[in-house]
């Protein structure tokens, strides 16, 4: 079975050790709430601002979930420290695009993915069987590899921190653009490949109408 | 476009493994008896002996994990998976893994990360089984709850034939010390909706289920899911996002408040959640369905409560009797109707709440097949 998708928006970003402009500042004026925010939850309220999401239905994921309070909270263990509560709070793979939704005041649905490489593609499964309803979805998904000693797990991936964002709702018009034209981008996460790939085809004066096969 | 088929969506099979039994029989048996698996433990954290719920047996978690499949697809009509989309719940993944590796020389070098994802359970499975298609969901404690919602939605939309849905989290360090650190841990098993409750208790669990589209003898329906986020802070639930997942089902399953015969609650045992629960069903169900928590038995299993949960709700509608909510000495909300007794009652239809993490809200209706 397939379903084809218009991509209404789309927004990507990514760096090899950090992401230096994210708006945070402006986008999240309150400091006290700008300073529990993950990295991840930095880069998900970035992209759905640059794909002028406000409210709806989302469906997120990553493969790694927050590896900085994962990271974190095995140090303090390992030391027989306190767990900080805030860091514990913020270890599970929903965090980012929790605090979205408490920013946005979104109160929809929020499902978290997390499907190792294939991530970005069972969100735009997931996505494009939820679309069926009727509404428009925000895809969304985050990859923060940014810890101290990252070096020590990672000999395979260049880009640290990335994101996609993709705005859609279905369509019955046929597809624009298919996954095997899409040349991949060399050691980027595989969990956001498929989307990161249809981000950066998207011609922004055209339709964008991918095929996603079930 | 609107998708116009609507199938109707059966649990066909289960098969679970908990602190509070080896089977779905055993755990059903205990939640009616009062036998809690939760014991003091104080393996997972350095200074504490928190109540926690672990399961008892020689195999370890991941072979476990491969006899419970098994015995879904023996128990089955299905002759494999090949047709079976999975569906994975888990909060944690191969957390315990990554400590035992970790701990052991305090650098990552060790460290697989292939086995420290939410995937790596799907991939443990795929060793042994070929599925259509795998996909897992990882929403702190909804994991499993919102699998179980996508299967009903993907059967139901007729995309899938038929889907095993998995929810399953092992003990860890990480959430031990985690809940310990925000103060919710009890020493006992916990007490939910007593004006003396302390806190939950952290555990452990493997638990399946096949949906199929057809009803086969013993079939319980799935008729609806409600979703919702509270937008309000990551770890204090708000009642407007427990109240409109619990609407939002029902509204999904086309019944009224006043069908539900029996609410199978979150209910944790912290203060801050069961108050907001118990809020939101006195808001909605003015005819006071009865009403308990089943994790004073088989604790707070994270990302499988809510597999381990509808599988408790299973055997509710499948046997007519309504567990007691064990432990209750003195109950706080006294609008809520909680058993204080197992009894056996009509019950044609069940609610079943799942809470998590950064307010992300999931209820399900279960319903006799008539």
């Amino acid at each position: 079975m397939t379903i084809n998708l218009e991509i209404i928006d789309s927004s990507y970003i990514y760096d090899p050790i950090q992401i230096e402009d994210l708006k945070t500042k402006e986008l999240v004026p309150k400091m006290v709430t700008r300073r529990r925010l993950t990295r991840a939850a930095k880069i998900a309220i970035y992209l759905a601002s640059e794909t002028n999401f406000e409210e709806g239905r989302i469906v997120y994921g990553n493969s790694y979930a927050e590896l900085d309070s994962s990271a974190k909270i095995l140090n303090s263990i390992n030391n027989k420290e306190p767990i900080s509560p805030t860091i514990f709070q913020n270890s599970v793979n929903n965090t980012a695009v929790s605090y979205l939704s408490m920013l946005t005041k979104n109160k929809h649905e929020i499902m978290t993915i997390s499907s190792g490489d294939n991530t970005s593609l069972n969100i735009l499964k997931a996505g494009a069987i939820k679309a069926l309803d009727g509404d428009t979805l925000l895809l969304l998904v985050t990859e923060t590899l940014n810890i101290e000693k990252i070096e020590e797990l990672n000999n395979c991936i260049n880009f640290l921190e990335c994101g996609v964002a993709l705005k859609i709702r279905v369509t019955q018009e046929n597809p624009t653009m298919k996954y095997k034209d899409m040349k991949n981008i060399e050691n980027i996460p595989l969990s956001i490949i498929h989307m990161l790939n249809i981000a950066k085809n998207v011609d922004k004066k055209k339709s964008n109408i991918i095929e996603v096969v079930l | 476009m609107i998708h116009n088929i609507k199938n109707k969506v059966f649990i066909t099979d289960t098969a679970s493994l908990s602190c509070a039994g080896n089977n779905c029989d055993e755990l059903f048996t205990n939640v009616c008896e009062g036998n809690s698996g939760v014991k003091n433990n104080d393996q997972y954290s350095y200074d504490s002996c928190p109540a926690i719920g672990k399961i008892q047996s020689k195999n370890s978690f991941y072979n476990n994990l491969i006899i419970q499949c098994q015995k879904i697809l023996d128990n089955s009509t299905l002759e494999n998976f090949n047709n079976t989309l999975l569906i994975i719940g888990s909060s944690v993944g191969g957390m315990s893994l990554t400590e035992d590796s970790y701990f052991k020389n305090s650098d990552y070098k060790d460290i697989d990360t292939t086995k420290h994802n939410i995937n790596y359970i799907s991939e443990v499975i795929k060793k042994e089984f070929n599925f259509y298609d795998d996909i897992s969901f990882s929403t702190a404690c909804t994991s499993s709850a919102n699998a179980l919602g996508y299967a009903y939605e993907v059967l139901q939309k007729g995309i899938y034939e038929n889907a095993l849905v998995i929810g399953v989290d092992s003990l860890c360090k990480t959430t031990v010390g985690g809940f310990l650190s925000l103060g919710v841990l009890s020493s006992n098993p916990c007490k939910p909706f007593d004006k003396n409750r302390d806190g939950m208790n952290v555990s452990e669990a493997i638990a399946c289920l096949l949906l199929e589209t057809k009803a086969i003898k013993n079939s319980v329906e799935i008729c609806g899911v409600g979703y919702s986020s509270d937008a309000y802070h990551m770890t204090q639930p708000h009642s407007d996002g427990s109240t409109k997942a619990m609407k939002n089902a029902l509204q999904c399953a086309n019944i009224l408040s006043n069908q539900i015969d029996y609410i199978n609650t979150h209910g944790t045992g912290t203060i801050a959640n069961d108050e907001a629960e118990a809020n939101s069903i006195c808001n909605i169900f003015t005819h006071k369905p009865y009403v308990s928590s089943t994790k004073s038995i088989t604790g707070h299993t994270l990302g499988a409560a809510g597999a381990i949960e509808a599988i408790i709700s299973c055997k509710i509608i499948q046997n007519q009797i309504i567990p007691k909510n064990s432990f209750l000495d003195e109950i706080d909300n006294k609008e809520l109707n909680l058993t204080v007794k197992t009894i056996k009652k009509n019950v044609n239809y069940v609610l079943s709440n799942s809470f998590a993490f950064g307010g992300n809200n999931c209820s399900l209706v279960f319903g006799k097949v008539i």
